[in-house]
């Protein structure tokens, strides 16, 4: 199938829908994270319903499983929420459930005071649910100065040597860990301009990798961080993720098609931050 | 090396591990719990004798459909008829490395296992560091070798979950929240990568079920279980998925920095077993490391499986003989057999 990659996108995760919401694969019950994503992408009124109607009592979105709350895709429903109580219960919940901190360790050396966010609130900062979060900071309230501080001070704590972000280590054991594209566009999508320096090499690096690591994810999110920039590379990216569509469909993966749809249509605008 | 010399030895471990300080993280929690039972004896019974079979393979060019045939059969594997998932290590991919179990090796047990009567063949993985399956599966050149065979491939970090109450108890985790594919198929076959790991001294069968845990639930890579404890975890979600069948890829292993960073080491070996502890413990000396050293091996044969080489009935080549010493880091050089008790012993487990 050829044509505009949005709409290739967009009908294939339209493809996928369970009920109201979106579920990580075709046939699977909807979740928090693919339905925000998948709200963003296609500007969805149901998908916000099913947002709406699953927010839990602490203003959070979650996937419990027995003990475990999984929680990092609060601050994406809380972009996807329109305006009013629900999202303000949504962001407040960013802001209250942030990270462990976690006593140095010379094997894996961070700043132990800085906590940013985890996957779930009762683990470690992580390098991508903290540029969730602070995307979402920086997009529906950026009066959250200190949270912000600590989210951009996280991001700068992990930066790889050569810029760009690993999933949250820079060091393993006296070893320099390699930046991947996926988690350097996810921490660029949270920046967004912020500490220009860091954003500045974080760009470079993901210039350097994406051409490399062909996934549909880190496709659709190395193009959503171009686009985002303004970014030269925003043309090639784009070609290889319609190339990438038409070959794989990007195994039905719905949060990586979400992903695309929005790097490739209206939905970005969603995610921009306002110029400071 | 009978099973009190293995427990001897594991204690030993436990007390120099204290001593090191720095270097007494992995085995120090686990073994100075040694008085507690924290499984439930009535799901787990005491193993008999177990086969497990050391099989040469000198190249990925082999006829492995053949090997891995003569290898199941070895230790009597009984498939026919029955749905089977294979769960290679495909926790990263990075080009020229040997990280991951080889495709080619995955793609001939799926030929294999459809020659021994298989009703249907899967392979799945839940990468623990990459949220991009679609990258890692396609860049390995695993997702060419099953098309080739026409075998379907399922990603376990977005696949539809069920609930399994954990029968041990090592970490505080009361439940895992599992792949449906998994836990529905009649046989699971764990096929790790053999290699070295920078946290866990060694990464084989049972820690390779680390993959079978969604990373939308747990996170990547999988922080839930880290933050639990790596090796009690290792332990709990090894038993919680418990693979009937194993095949060790050590035709290309990894010494050193593993699981990600270290360097390939052609051993020619594969090893295949019907008990995930047995499997891991001959896997372990064919690596020239001592598994009665290895914390959460020590731990699993108390409960999981058969942990005393004396009861391992040792099919295909000799062990003694095929031995490949594996580089490991200077804090694993307890691990390293004769080495002299409290010789590093580990490290504290970082957050990845």
């Amino acid at each position: 199938m050829r044509g505009d990659p949005h709409e290739r996108a967009a009908a294939r995760l339209i493809a996928a829908r369970s009920g109201l919401g979106f579920g990580p694969r075709p046939g699977l019950p909807p979740e928090p994270e693919p339905t925000a994503l998948a709200a963003i992408a296609l500007d969805d009124a149901d998908a916000r319903r099913w947002l709406a109607e699953n927010q839990r009592g602490d203003g959070g979105f979650a996937l419990v499983a027995g003990d475990v709350v999984s929680d990092s895709a609060t601050a994406l429903a809380a972009l996807a929420l329109p305006p009013g109580d629900a999202r303000e219960r949504a962001v407040d919940h960013v802001l209250t459930h942030r990270a462990q901190p976690l006593p140095a360790n010379p094997a894996s050396p961070h700043d132990p005071d800085l906590r940013g966010w985890g996957w779930t609130p009762d683990t470690f900062g992580w390098v991508e649910p903290t540029a969730r979060a602070l995307l979402a900071l920086h997009v529906l309230r950026p009066s959250a100065d200190t949270a912000i501080r600590d989210g951009l001070a996280l991001l700068a704590d992990r930066e790889c040597s050569a810029g760009g972000w690993n999933y949250g280590n820079r060091v393993v054991l006296g070893v320099d860990l390699p930046p991947y594209a996926q988690t350097t566009a996810a921490a660029l999508i949270g920046l967004q301009g912020a500490e220009p320096a860091l954003y500045a090499r974080g760009l470079d690096a993901l210039v350097r990798l994406w051409p490399a690591e062909r996934g549909g994810l880190s496709l659709a999110m190395a193009l959503a961080a171009f686009r985002l920039a303004g970014a030269r590379a925003e043309g090639d990216a784009r070609a290889a993720l319609a190339e990438e569509l038409d070959r794989t469909a990007l195994l039905d993966d719905v949060v990586a098609l979400a992903w695309a749809a929005i790097a490739t249509g209206p939905g970005l605008e969603t995610l921009r931050r306002a110029a400071p | 090396m009978d099973r009190r010399t293995f427990l001897k030895r594991a204690a030993q471990v436990g007390a120099g591990a204290a001593i090191v300080g720095a270097g007494g993280g992995i085995g120090g929690r686990l073994l100075l719990q040694r008085s507690r039972r924290p499984w439930d004896d009535s799901v787990f019974p005491p193993p008999g004798r177990v086969r497990v079979a050391v099989v040469k393979a000198a190249s990925y060019q082999a006829d492995l459909e053949g090997i891995v045939l003569a290898g199941l059969r070895e230790v009597g594997a009984e498939v026919a008829g029955r749905s089977v998932l294979l769960k290679p290590n495909l926790v990263e991919y990075d080009p020229g490395t040997a990280i991951n179990t080889d495709p080619r090796l995955v793609a001939a047990t799926v030929l294999a296992m459809r020659r021994l009567g298989a009703s249907s063949v899967t392979v799945a993985e839940g990468p623990g560091h990459r949220r991009d399956v679609q990258y890692v599966v396609a860049a390995s050149g695993l997702l060419d070798a099953l098309r080739e065979v026409e075998a379907p491939f399922v990603d376990l970090n977005a696949a539809a979950l069920v609930r399994r109450p954990l029968h041990s108890r090592f970490t505080d985790l009361r439940e895992l929240w599992l792949p449906e594919p998994v836990m529905e198929a009649d046989i699971v076959v764990s096929m790790p990568k053999m290699k070295t790991h920078h946290w866990a001294g060694v990464t084989l069968s049972i820690k390779n079920c680390f993959g079978c845990v969604p990373g939308r639930v747990y996170g990547w890579p999988k922080n839930v279980l880290h933050w639990a404890g790596l090796t009690e975890a290792v332990v709990d979600v090894g038993a919680a998925v418990r693979p009937h069948l194993q095949i060790v890829d050590g035709i290309v292993g990894m010494e050193g920095n593993g699981p990600i960073q270290g360097t390939a080491v052609p051993a020619g070996l594969l090893v295949f077993g019907t008990d995930p502890v047995a499997t891991d413990v001959t896997a372990v000396r064919l690596m020239g490391l001592d598994p009665s050293r290895v914390p959460s091996l020590v731990a699993a044969a108390r409960f999981l499986g058969q942990g005393d080489p004396d009861r391992i009935h040792q099919a295909g080549e000799d062990v003694e003989r095929s031995v490949v010493d594996f580089a490991v880091l200077p804090q694993f050089a307890g691990l390293r057999a004769g080495a002299a008790p409290g010789a590093g012993g580990g490290v504290d487990a970082g957050p990845a």
